[in-house]
């Protein structure tokens, strides 16, 4: 029963954009090599096109002739529910949907995106770790996954505007931009959501935050249900709707980016005319357009580096803007991790991983390929644009007792306003 | 049926009923493919889709497989990706510039081009083999491989090293007579043929499809593919 609306959900999203991927496989394995869970804990079911085998199995037992004989001869079986569970727990556990693999494969398969597919068959089974499937539930009822409520929210932005002095317009009619925040930045990071709100206000930006589109986390889309996808991204195009804005800002969280930016426009109906952009390379425009300005030089004396984000820069492409904001705030102290850019290494907690308490071993465990290297350029200070990431990298850095300190972009560049 | 009737056989009905097989199979495969649909991208563009594929493939042929060292990622088994470059380039010089081969160009294309001088392609010929067998090496270790390879990728291999190993027997003129040595190669040309629909060594068909969505992706999001 379970495994039965995982295949009819595999089936359905297996257009020819997914069959050719699938096809394309040669077996070759190369794709491990990129795959950093299985570079941390050397279980060779992480490779990720492993973690493909419940929607290749769906597939080509339904599709292709080999597929249909290998069933018949017995060199394959049908996909159970036991399979289902098993391979939940290398979907989700020990992979962050980082696309890396897809850069890594000679034949160029979208890994990430067809492994996003095989968890959606997942969802749909409700084969999904508990903790991930807790806090999607608070997301659906509560409004956050934090479960943090809008009398919290409410109070909690009061206390952000009291503490940090910094303006923060909410439900404001006739705003330009509405920037969408995470629970995660506003109760872990809250000297973030500040930083940007001073970003904005010393640019003059006419923009303000709704209480109904308040969470710009989906929670939907790391478990790859669609429905919920849709609904939580809903609820911030309707509060953009509402308000009539022109702009939508995503801030630091990655997934997000991902979904409002690359994802919206081919599942759903979506505002016209209204742009979507993340607030790093909003503020990098900011910058460059003259409306705010930074001191040069404010961070040079501690080596500090930069984590590129799966989904923000190997996946987003807001990579040189970046570049150039931290060659102004630290000419001299900014170094570059290897690898880099796109071929950077996830920091480990994305994908929903850090939400699973079950993961927390497979999340250290990548996380200490991160730690050396930010060993082998001796960086002090480690500086990144994504909250989730943010947020593995504190409690990771803790966890190893190591003494990087780690900064949101916003606040670094908000630091140095003049 | 003396080796004379069987060279016959393999190169007449044998081959032509295996390469019936090959283009019916394949065509059916692709169509089956294509028609399972397409949905619209209706994302806007970041950067050029078209400049990411180009980029792809011109990185994909020219410089990842031979120069790995480009992306650190490769530093744990760079010789699987050389190995499996070099075999490619192999397998493409031989079978459009081998003596033979061209011949049979010619009588398939109605025109024909010079072969490659045969030095060059006892060079290569013999790189594509030793190629095949340090794949084979590493699929037996490789634990992830280990975990990947069931049967039909064994047959895969085999069915892909025999035409290799027969035409270099051949071309070197090695141990057996000429019907006897071009018999088997053709056979084992003829295997191939009709195993290619039934298997990934199709994929050359659908590199096109995988390596043309990597591009156009990295290309709309404006990152190096």
């Amino acid at each position: 029963m379970k495994t039965q609306s995982a295949i009819n959900t595999y089936l359905k999203e297996t257009g020819g954009w997914v069959a050719s991927q699938l096809e394309a496989c040669t077996r070759c394995g190369i794709c491990a090599e990129a795959c950093h869970f299985y570079q941390a804990l050397g279980n060779p079911e992480y490779a990720p096109i492993w973690k493909l085998e419940p929607l290749r199995r769906a597939y080509e037992q339904r599709f292709t002739v080999a597929g249909k004989l290998k069933l018949a001869l017995g060199l394959e079986k049908k996909i159970t529910d036991k399979d289902l569970e098993h391979w939940s727990k290398i979907v989700y556990e020990a992979c962050t949907v980082c696309n890396k693999c897809a850069h890594v494969c000679p034949m160029g398969i979208q890994l990430g995106p067809l492994i996003h597919d095989v968890r959606a068959g997942m969802a749909a089974a409700g084969v999904v770790p508990g903790d991930l499937a807790e806090a999607t539930e608070k997301q659906k009822t509560i409004g956050s996954p934090l479960g943090v409520t809008d009398e919290m929210w409410r109070e909690r932005i009061d206390w952000i505007t009291e503490e940090w002095e910094a303006e923060i317009p909410v439900d404001k009619a006739g705003a330009e931009t509405l920037v969408a925040f995470s629970s995660i930045e506003l109760m872990k990071f809250p000297d973030n959501l500040a930083a940007i709100a001073k970003i904005l206000n010393k640019a003059g930006e006419n923009w303000t935050v709704s209480s109904t589109g308040r969470e710009v986390v989906n929670f939907g889309y790391f478990e790859a249900d669609e429905e919920l996808t849709k609904l939580f991204m809903y609820r911030v195009f309707k509060a953009a709707e509402e308000l009539g804005v022109k702009k939508i800002i995503i801030s630091e969280c990655g997934h997000a980016y991902e979904a409002f930016r690359w994802t919206a426009p081919n599942i759903m109906k979506v505002p016209r005319g209204v742009e979507i952009l993340h607030i790093s390379e909003y503020i990098h425009e900011l910058w460059k357009t003259g409306r705010i300005k930074i001191k040069e030089g404010a961070f040079d004396g501690q080596t500090i580096t930069f984590h590129d984000s799966c989904k923000i820069q190997r996946r987003g492409g807001i990579i040189k803007q970046l570049r150039e904001l931290l060659h102004v705030l630290a000419p001299k102290s900014f170094k570059e991790m290897i690898p880099n850019k796109e071929q950077s290494m996830c920091c480990g907690g994305g994908g929903g991983v850090i939400s699973i308490k079950e993961a927390d071993a497979n999340r250290y465990a990548v996380f200490q390929m991160k730690l050396e290297q930010l060993r082998d350029i001796q960086a002090e200070a480690v500086c990144m644009v994504c909250s989730n990431c943010r947020l593995q990298f504190v409690d990771s850095l803790a966890h190893f007792n190591s003494t990087v300190k780690v900064h949101g972009l916003s606040e670094l560049v908000s630091k140095a306003l003049v | 049926m003396n080796w004379t009737e069987i060279m016959n056989f393999s190169r007449g009905p044998l081959l032509q009923v295996s390469m019936m097989i090959f283009i019916v199979g394949m065509t059916y495969r692709l169509v089956r493919v294509i028609l399972l649909g397409w949905e619209r991208d209706r994302v806007k563009n970041k950067g050029s889709k078209l400049w990411g594929v180009i980029l792809n493939y011109l990185k994909g042929l020219l410089v990842l497989p031979f120069i790995p060292w480009v992306r650190r990622t490769f530093r744990n088994n760079e010789l699987t990706f050389i190995a499996g470059g070099l075999f490619h380039l192999s397998l493409f010089l031989i079978l459009a510039f081998g003596t033979a081969h061209v011949l049979v160009w010619k009588s398939l294309c109605g025109f024909g081009w010079k072969s490659l001088p045969t030095p060059v392609l006892a060079f290569f010929s013999s790189v594509g083999i030793i190629s095949m067998i340090v794949l084979l090496i590493n699929r037996l270790t490789h634990p992830v491989l280990k975990l990947l390879t069931k049967l039909p990728v064994w047959i895969n291999w085999l069915l892909v090293f025999l035409p290799m190993i027969t035409g270099f027997i051949m071309a070197r003129h090695l141990w057996f007579r000429y019907e006897v040595i071009f018999s088997l190669h053709l056979i084992s040309v003829s295997l191939l043929l009709i195993w290619i629909p039934l298997s990934r060594v199709s994929h050359f068909l659908f590199y096109f499809f995988s390596k043309t969505i990597h591009g156009a992706q990295a290309g709309k999001r404006a990152v190096m593919p």
